[in-house]
């Protein structure tokens, strides 16, 4: 009897977690497996497409022409841009809410989260309306006079860079206020007490408090900027390739499914790569806030 | 010629007072506490001689200068707080060393003055480390440390103690006075322990709803309240209501329940319904039908050094405290007689509520 329960209750967590587990496995696991081992397959469309093997192939290509070389560091310098808007941009956004009345706390939660409860695929047409050469942007400004000619959003890094901060920078600031949660706010009167101008204090004694936050911040938009795909295709076009869209071409136009898995291994490689290094460079330089 | 003067200081939050009206002159080097429960304004008051918070009305002086425009970090007053709300990211040394980095001060000098600040609240060896490290006595020792090393005009110590355990706030009381007195520097504690207060301060302002109820010397203000209200806040007290009888020669008679009590004051007529009160341990014990009144002993609770005595009398129930100095064969049920001296029996106002 005893023994009976014991096997219950130890087995009781395995199975508990079972359902999880097997959605994980199905639809995450295997799928990235088999893009591993496809991206090792050749394409040859005269010998009917995909043929099963174990070739280097594709990311000699990949790796070794200009052409990928343009989509990657492309792909690089955009979320680089991204992140580092979403933290110019969020991490204030965040303080202040922090400091709000609880009635004015809620109302712009609501305003910062909205974008999130909004398809990304019907928030990006959005922007297109609004940036598009004949979009309202452009009309207005042409309407008041500033400007004679439409300004060139759409098909643009700067449009796409604008659109994605849009839509992630709801993650900065939700983590960015978490770790602000956790700051005593008397630190702030004692910094001042000392001799501190409210901006050393925020310098010196906030921000090396919430750097945590800052760091799962920028580190989630980066990876999702990295990946995005909607946005760029939509606002970027074929002018403006990312890795995301160049393995999607790959995949769905050229019909090089082999290729379009290397180029996305290949991504989430360097996604890996450089989130685990700015993660260690972070926690180094700011060890004291993280424990 | 005083060194802190708040004039007519007043602080409201829509239609509530917080602070209402307060006049005070705190010399140099000397301790003042703020004492009252909480809602009384005494953290209030704090924060506006700190500056966080904008006076209604008033004005607050240091050293004759006008200070209740200048803001906080302008103020060179080092501030202790509850929390003690040391920098987590930055080790003891750095954060003693903050405030004098502020102030430009170079680094040889700044590293001396920090060294020598910590030896003297005790952390020589602790520099290194970081406060999550250190106990919440030793934090608060940091958070002293800090608030001090930049020589500030005024101390402000908003209940620094309450967060310790009671061996530990004993000791640091002894040990805050001490440094206080070695530095000279003028200050003042917000509590709401009168214990702590009376242990440490040179005077005690005594707030209610937003008032000074009374400012003076400890042992002034325990002997000497002004009203029931400061009676009641600094110790016990068995409070009687009666008539005043007659007044002749410095001697007030009182008439409580048919007993005639006796107090030396001639602050009120014939005719006045005043509160009478006397202190549990200014009370003896005597044999029954002899003293003052006579009762029968309800409760009593040994404490070690010392008894407490519950008494029911004509008059209402007596607490009386004694020394434990030979009372244990006083057993509950036996009837005892109360007696004092007219020199410890003081008479108050009625309160108005």
């Amino acid at each position: 009897m005893a023994q009976q329960q014991n096997i219950l209750t130890s087995t009781r967590p395995y199975l508990m977690s079972a359902p999880a587990l097997a959605i994980y496995v199905g639809l995450f696991l295997i799928p990235l497996i088999m893009t591993f081992m496809l991206s090792f397959y050749t394409f040859d469309l005269n010998k009917g497409g995909i043929l099963p093997g174990f070739s280097l192939k594709n990311y000699a290509e990949v790796l070794g022409d200009p052409y990928f070389h343009g989509i990657f560091l492309r792909t690089l310098w955009m979320s680089l841009l991204v992140t580092f808007f979403c933290i110019l941009l969020g991490t204030p956004e965040a303080y202040i809410l922090n400091r709000m009345s609880n009635r004015w706390k809620s109302i712009c939660m609501l305003a910062i989260l909205g974008p999130l409860l909004v398809s990304v695929v019907v928030r990006t047409l959005g922007w297109a309306i609004l940036i598009g050469s004949d979009g309202i942007i452009n009309q207005a400004l042409i309407g008041i006079g500033i400007i004679d000619t439409p300004i060139k959003l759409m098909f643009t890094m700067t449009g796409v860079v604008v659109a994605l901060v849009h839509v992630l920078i709801p993650f900065m600031v939700l983590s960015v206020w978490a770790s602000l949660q956790k700051l005593n706010p008397m630190v702030e009167s004692a910094g001042q007490s000392l001799g501190a101008a409210p901006f050393t204090v925020l310098r010196r004694v906030v921000i090396p408090q919430i750097m945590p936050g800052i760091l799962s911040g920028s580190l989630i938009v980066f990876a999702l900027t990295a990946s995005a795909f909607a946005t760029p295709s939509i606002l970027g076009g074929r002018r403006l390739k990312v890795v995301a869209t160049t393995a999607y071409d790959e995949y769905l136009g050229t019909l090089n499914w082999p290729l379009g898995a290397a180029i996305a291994v290949l991504l989430l490689i360097a996604n890996v790569l450089i989130i685990t290094s700015y993660n260690k460079f972070i926690e180094r330089k700011y060890a004291q806030a993280f424990k | 010629m005083s060194y802190l003067r708040l004039e007519g200081l007043s602080k409201r939050f829509g239609d509530f007072v917080a602070v209402e009206d307060m006049n005070l002159e705190v010399e140099k080097g000397e301790f003042v506490s703020f004492l009252g429960p909480s809602g009384c304004g005494k953290t209030t008051t704090l924060q506006m001689i700190a500056g966080f918070v904008n006076p209604t009305e008033g004005r607050i002086f240091i050293n004759d200068q006008d200070i209740t425009q200048v803001k906080p970090d302008k103020r060179n007053l080092g501030i202790v707080f509850q929390s003690y709300a040391l920098f987590p990211h930055m080790t003891i040394a750095d954060n003693v060393a903050f405030g004098l980095e502020m102030r430009k001060v170079e680094k040889p000098e700044r590293d001396e003055r920090v060294k020598e600040m910590l030896s003297l609240v005790g952390l020589g060896d602790f520099a290194h480390r970081f406060p999550r490290e250190l106990s919440g006595g030793q934090q608060q020792r940091v958070a002293l440390a800090r608030a001090l090393v930049i020589r500030p005009e005024v101390l402000l110590l908003d209940e620094p103690l309450s967060a310790l355990d009671a061996k530990i706030r004993e000791d640091m009381q002894i040990e805050l006075r001490a440094i206080q007195r070695t530095l000279g520097t003028t200050t003042i504690l917000v509590t709401h322990d009168q214990s702590e207060a009376m242990a440490m301060s040179d005077r005690i302002a005594v707030m209610n709803k937003g008032r000074l109820a009374q400012v003076d010397r400890p042992y002034t203000a325990y002997e000497y309240p002004e009203d029931g209200f400061v009676t009641g806040f600094l110790g016990k007290s068995n409070m009687l209501s009666g008539l005043v009888k007659d007044v002749s020669n410095g001697v007030t008679s009182v008439d409580v329940n048919g007993v005639n009590v006796t107090t030396h004051s001639e602050r009120y007529d014939i005719g006045a319904t005043v509160h009478v009160s006397i202190r549990p341990e200014k009370i003896r014990l005597v044999e029954a039908e002899s003293g003052i009144v006579g009762g029968t002993v309800g409760a009593r609770i040994f404490l070690g050094n010392q008894w407490i005595f519950q008494v029911d009398t004509p008059l209402g129930e007596f607490i009386v405290t004694l020394q434990n100095t030979g009372h244990e064969n006083v057993d509950e049920g036996h009837r005892v007689g109360l007696d004092w001296s007219s020199q410890e029996v003081r008479i108050l106002p009625q309160e108005q509520s």
